[in-house]
C-alpha cells in the first residue's frame, strides 16, 4: 500500500495497485448510481424545479446508506421536510461530484494501466491539483460512511466518545464491539473482506490528510 | 431620522435578533479525529487549535456547537458539512 505525497508544482500524488484501483472504481461507481436512485422520485418532480436544485421530497430517503449520507438538517420533522426539499438534490449532485472525481482519475488513461495485467501487477499513478484535495476526502468519506451502515456501525448519532481513530478502552459502545467482532472474524467471511476495505480506504483518508499538513 | 436615542434595551433585542441559530456537529463512529478537524479549518477557517478544542468537544460530549447566525447562515453552513459527510443539524440558540 502506498501512500498520498505532496509534489514539488503543488499536486498531490498516489500510486495505487490495479487491485486497489479497482475496488475504488467500483465503490465510486456504486456510489452514484446509489446517489441518483429515488432522487425527487417519491412524488412527480417538475423537471424545471429538478434543474434549479429542488427535489420534491420531504421525507428522508428509505436506504440506510442514504439517510446517513443526506441527514436531516433539523430534529423537527417539518422543517426538516422543508429545508430537504430545496436543498436535498444538489447535495446529492455535490456528493456525486466527489465520487465521480474520483472515479475519473482512476479510469485507465493510458497503456500503464492495462486491463490485462493480474490485478496484483498493474499499477496506476494518480496525479491532482491541491485544490482537489477537499474533493477527495469528502468522497472517500463518503465510501467509509457508506461501508460502516451496511457494517452495521455508522447510523449511531450524538453518542460521546465514538470517533474512529482512536483506541480508548473508557467506554465501550455498540460500534466498538461490532469492530472488535470484525477483527476477530475469520478470513473467509464476506464481511471480513467489506471490513478491510473499510479500514484502508480509512488509512488512505488519514494518509491525504498527512500529506497536505505537511509543510 | 431620530439621532442618538436608542434605549438599552433596543441594542440588546437587535443584537439577540441576529444571531439566534446556532449549528451543532454530532459525534459519530466513522468519521476521524483528524478529518473532522479539517473540516472545521477549512469551512470556517478556523485555527488548529480551535479546530482541535471543537472536534474534542463533539467526540467528548458528543456534539458541539461550531457556528452561530442567522438562520440562513446556519442552514448554509450544514449544507456544506453534510456534503463533507459531517453529522449537522441547525436549532435555535436557547435549545440544548
Amino acid at each position: 500500500m502506498s501512500t498520498f505525497r505532496r509534489q514539488e508544482n503543488d499536486e498531490l500524488s498516489i500510486v495505487f495497485t490495479s487491485q486497489e484501483a479497482h475496488v475504488l472504481i467500483n465503490l465510486t461507481e456504486q456510489l452514484i448510481e446509489l446517489l441518483a436512485d429515488g432522487d425527487g422520485q417519491e412524488h412527480q418532480v417538475d423537471p424545471l424545479l429538478q434543474v434549479i436544485g429542488f427535489s420534491s421530497s420531504e421525507l428522508p430517503p428509505e436506504d440506510p446508506v442514504l439517510r446517513r449520507l443526506l441527514p436531516s438538517a433539523y430534529d423537527d420533522d417539518q422543517e426538516a421536510g422543508e429545508f430537504r426539499r430545496y436543498t436535498e438534490h444538489g447535495l446529492r449532485e455535490k456528493k456525486k461530484a466527489h465520487a465521480h472525481l474520483i472515479y475519473e482519475a482512476l479510469l485507465p488513461q493510458d497503456e500503464d494501466w492495462n486491463g490485462d495485467i493480474p490485478l496484483d501487477k498493474g499499477k496506476i499513478e494518480v496525479r491532482f491539483p491541491s485544490a482537489d484535495a477537499m474533493a477527495w476526502l469528502g468522497g472517500l468519506n463518503d465510501l467509509r460512511i457508506a461501508l460502516a451502515v451496511r457494517l452495521g456501525f455508522g447510523a449511531e448519532r450524538g453518542k460521546p466518545g465514538q470517533s474512529d481513530g482512536v483506541n480508548d478502552d473508557s467506554d465501550a459502545n455498540n460500534s466498538e464491539s461490532l469492530h472488535k467482532k470484525y477483527e476477530l472474524m475469520i478470513e473467509s467471511d464476506p464481511m471480513k473482506a467489506v471490513y478491510a476495505v473499510y479500514s484502508w480506504i480509512g488509512w488512505l483518508q488519514q494518509s491525504l490528510l498527512d500529506a497536505i499538513s505537511a509543510e | 431620522m431620530a439621532t442618538g436615542t436608542l434605549t438599552e434595551s433596543e441594542i440588546k433585542f437587535d443584537l439577540r435578533a441576529d444571531r439566534p441559530w446556532v449549528c451543532v456537529v454530532w459525534d459519530d463512529p466513522v468519521n476521524l479525529m483528524s478529518y473532522v478537524t479539517h473540516v472545521f479549518m477549512v469551512l470556517f477557517g478556523y485555527s488548529k487549535e480551535r479546530a482541535t478544542e471543537l472536534m474534542l468537544k463533539v467526540h467528548n460530549e458528543g456534539k458541539a456547537v461550531v457556528s452561530s447566525g442567522t438562520r440562513e447562515e446556519m442552514e448554509r453552513d450544514v449544507q456544506r458539512l453534510h456534503e463533507y459527510g459531517l453529522w449537522a443539524t441547525v436549532q435555535r440558540d436557547d435549545e440544548s
